[in-house]
């Protein structure tokens, strides 16, 4: 009689195969979780012969002097409306971190840049970057050499801002493209094109009067909302070199 | 001298026979590279799919599922977005890909990676707009749409002119390192 028993005892654990792609699995499994930092520090590396030099540098460092000066008259005039009120809001100190651009995605599903300065120089997540202009947009991520950044154009981004001329505040919200939007929850606003926009001195994520953008467009009114297309100051796709603020708010 | 030569013997051995995985390891820095002269309307060819057609093309539908979970992982954990994945994507590509078979032209294999390529690219790009517009279903923006339209295009576009190039090179190589390793 024959035996209906299995002459063979091969199974799926007892393949070496099955448990090396099980342990890929594990790590990349923890790769995600990491959110890649093993990924980004070798990246840091591997990138390093590559990273902007001093000319480029020394541009920038240009620029943010012309934005400094634009951004101390409005500090001024900040400072005697906060005056009035008697109740000021910490702005950002001057422990300022300056790091290059490493990777950037700008145009496409990802707008994120990575810069080359990570926890082990201080930087944590919430921290501001601002680049020749103006702001570029918020720490979301810090590896041990390098530090991710949402930039302000990402659909993520949804940040408080003030609009000096008419003083209102108003949403800036990122749609993915180049143009970021700012709904302002009032049909009367009289907002107009050129109008410049900053960071809300009510925000609770920026320190105040970091400039943004100026108004490029006036949508058509919606219901009780205004919005205006934002065209940005600081431009994400020819940036190299970047500040990071800490935030003390 | 002959153990330093033997030496050298395996390590070539090694890195013939492990090319395919080798090159994974690589996807991820071309991913954050993301090198904008290469760019078309500022978006990049989709990186993963040149090295995933050859991988699963050789390997079969099963392996190419398998790494392009590996690869979907991988890639997420680089993109700042925690509640958007590429994994979908990539595994129906991978599966995909392992079900085609090689062509014997080879004028007719090159423009048919490009074509493939470009199938992919719309699978993994419309997926993953799929998932923008399910988790902002509230304040879906007509402008939201439009950038998310020219985004697949110009990747879809990219992705098919590239392809030629590149996968028919990784596809000798992935060749090539097999029947060294048979």
């Amino acid at each position: 009689m024959l035996s209906n028993r299995r002459t063979s005892t091969s199974r799926w654990w007892h393949k070496k195969k099955n448990w090396i792609l099980f342990a890929i699995f594990i790590f990349l499994v923890f790769v995600r979780i990491s959110k890649g930092s093993f990924y980004k520090d070798l990246y840091y590396f591997i990138s390093k012969p590559f990273w902007p030099g001093k000319f480029q540098k020394e541009i920038v460092l240009e620029s943010i002097d012309q934005e400094h000066l634009i951004k101390l008259n409005l500090l001024k005039k900040d400072n005697t409306r906060l005056r009035r009120i008697l109740s000021l809001q910490e702005s950002s100190n001057n422990e300022n971190i300056l790091a290059a651009v490493i990777s950037r995605k700008t145009g496409s599903w990802w707008r994120q840049i990575i810069l080359n300065k990570g926890s082990k120089d201080g930087v944590e997540t919430g921290y501001i970057v601002i680049g020749p202009g103006g702001l570029l947009g918020i720490v979301d991520n810090t590896s041990l050499f390098t530090s991710s950044v949402t930039l302000i154009t990402s659909p993520e981004s949804k940040l408080g801002v003030w609009l000096d001329r008419i003083q209102i505040n108003g949403l800036l919200v990122g749609l993915g493209d180049d143009y970021p939007r700012l709904i302002l929850y009032s049909k009367d606003a009289d907002i107009k094109v050129g109008d410049f926009v900053s960071s809300s001195p009510a925000s609770t994520l920026l320190p105040p009067n970091i400039p943004i953008g100026i108004v490029q467009s006036i949508d058509e009114t919606f219901k009780s909302k205004k919005t205006a297309k934002i065209s940005l100051l600081a431009k994400p796709h020819v940036i190299d070199w970047v500040q990071i603020l800490k935030v003390n708010i | 001298m002959g153990a330093n030569f033997e030496s050298k013997y395996l390590m070539n051995k090694f890195f013939i026979k492990k090319l395919s995985i080798i090159s994974f390891i690589f996807i991820p820095i071309i991913f954050l590279w993301h090198p904008s002269w290469l760019g078309f309307l500022g978006v990049q060819p989709y990186w993963p799919l040149f090295w995933l057609l050859p991988y699963s093309m050789i390997n079969g539908s099963i392996n190419g599922l398998i790494f392009g979970l590996f690869l979907g992982l991988i890639l997420d954990s680089l993109t700042l977005d925690n509640n958007l994945t590429q994994i979908p994507g990539l595994i129906f590509c991978g599966f995909l890909f392992g079900r085609i078979k090689l062509h014997r032209d080879i004028l007719v294999g090159h423009f048919r990676y490009g074509l493939i390529c470009s199938f992919g690219s719309f699978l993994c790009g419309t997926l993953y707009f799929l998932q923008i517009l399910f988790r902002n279903f509230l304040d879906i923006n007509s402008l939201m749409f439009i950038s998310g339209v020219k985004i697949i295009l110009a990747e879809v576009f990219l992705t098919g002119f590239f392809a030629p190039f590149i996968c028919s090179q990784l596809l000798r190589m992935f060749k090539f390192s097999r029947r060294e390793l048979q």
